[in-house]
Parts: C-alpha cells; sequence; structure tokens
C-alpha cells in the first residue's frame, strides 16, 4: 500500500514535470485519499478504535 | 515583474527550499545512521512531498491559486498525522515509544507539528502581505524561474528515492522499523 502511495506521488510529478498539471493534481488527489486511507488504518486498535485512552484529561 | 510578486515568488521558493532541505535531511538520517521510518513518518513524507507539488505549481501558475490550495491541503495532513503520531507515543508505555534519535531535544513527530504549522503560517502571512493573485509569470531564462526548475527536478529526485526506498522496506505489503524486506 505504502509503495503504492509513493508511485502515485512520483507519477504525479513526472507528470506534472511534463506539462501535464489537471492529471498530475487528479493523481495527486488519488494519493491524498490513499493516503488518508491508510493513516485511518494504521491508527486504528482493535482495542481502542481511534479512542486514545492512556490520554487522561 | 512587480516587486510584490516577486516576494510573492522568492516566500513560494523559501518554503519549497526548507522542505526540500528537511527532506533531505530525513533520508540521510534514514540512509547514513539506519534509521528506518515508520508507517506513519512515511506519511508524513508524502504530506510534505504533497506541500511541495502545491509549491511547485504555485511557482508556474499566472492566475490560479490552485497550487497553494493543494499545498495547504498536504500541510493540513501533515498536521493531522504528526499530531496523531506525537499523543500516540506521548505517555511512555511497552511498545510505545518514539521511533528514532532525538534532534534538538526533539523526536520527528513533534518536529513535524512544528513544520506544519510553519508551512500554515506561510501560506496564511503569504496570502495577508500578497493578497490575490497576479497575471504574472515569471520570465523565460531568469534567475529565479531557474532557481524554480532546479529545485522541482530536485524534489522529483527526492520522490524517486523515496519510492525506491519504500519498496525495498516494506515491499507490496505493511511496513515494519526493524528492517528491509527486501534486502
Amino acid at each position: 500500500m505504502m509503495a503504492g502511495i509513493f508511485g502515485v506521488l512520483l507519477l504525479a510529478f513526472l507528470l506534472n514535470v511534463g506539462g501535464l498539471g489537471r492529471l498530475a493534481v487528479a493523481c495527486l488527489l488519488v494519493c491524498l485519499a490513499l493516503s488518508i486511507g491508510l493513516f485511518l488504518w494504521e491508527i486504528y486498535s482493535p482495542e481502542y478504535g481511534f479512542r486514545m485512552p492512556w490520554l487522561q484529561a | 515583474m512587480p516587486i510584490v510578486v516577486l516576494l510573492d515568488r522568492l516566500v513560494l521558493l523559501l518554503m519549497l527550499a526548507v522542505i526540500a532541505a528537511i527532506l533531505t535531511m530525513a533520508m540521510v538520517l534514514q540512509l547514513a545512521f539506519g534509521e528506518i521510518p515508520c508507517p506513519l513518518c512515511l506519511l508524513q513524507r508524502v504530506a510534505m512531498l504533497g506541500c511541495c507539488f502545491g509549491l511547485i505549481q504555485q511557482l508556474r501558475a499566472e492566475k490560479s491559486q490552485r497550487g497553494a490550495g493543494v499545498g495547504l491541503v498536504f500541510a493540513l495532513l501533515l498536521l493531522v498525522i504528526s499530531a496523531r503520531q506525537t499523543l500516540l507515543d506521548i505517555v511512555p508505555r511497552p511498545g510505545h515509544s518514539y521511533v528514532g534519535q532525538a534532534v534538538f531535544g526533539m523526536h520527528m513527530p513533534v518536529w513535524s507539528v512544528v513544520i506544519a504549522v510553519a508551512l500554515l503560517l506561510g501560506f496564511a502571512i503569504r496570502f495577508a502581505l500578497f493578497g490575490a493573485p497576479r497575471d504574472a509569470a515569471m520570465t523565460e531564462g531568469s534567475a529565479m524561474r531557474r532557481c524554480a526548475h532546479a529545485l522541482e527536478l530536485y524534489v522529483v529526485l527526492l520522490c524517486a528515492i523515496n519510492f525506491l526506498a519504500v519498496v525495498l522496506q516494506c515491499g507490496l505489503g505493511e511496513c515494519h522499523t526493524f528492517g528491509y524486506r527486501l534486502l
């Protein structure tokens, strides 16, 4: 998944260098969506969900 | 080129140079000092590279502020990820501690919070000082245009190196900090 995110990001940069700005931004949006998905998956805990019970207010 | 536009481009160029330097430092720490990044650290690099993309687009733009918008979105993503990681490891407990060595007493996720806030502040100051988009492109062959182009190519190179490092570290699966999967 992480390799895919960096791959799409690199593609966006290469398209941007090649002058295909709109396509590059589209690739970047895909990268953004994948990054948010992976971030949520990384921080989710089967035990706590998205909560952080070690923080006591 | 009007002085306001020139200053605007200089601020963008400076922001791009600073993020490129930070990403270079991260790669040096990884390759020379063997500090393998965690998954959230890698996502923070994605967010910083996304900011670079926005800044590059804004440096090229004549009327549109789309690049600045893209940069702001990724700066916000950087802030969310780094704040969550800082909170994840802020209370010492088994299996949870900051990855890597501290730089000037602060670990990388905490630095990322500072960087994200600085980026948001940079965009805000830029909008406050220079206001609405202006109809002036960088002159062909000017020193600033050459500098922006060189920085753009350097950032693309950094992205390519990061991509290769991630493939070596994670392969096509999950990322771990105890070694390179493909080495």
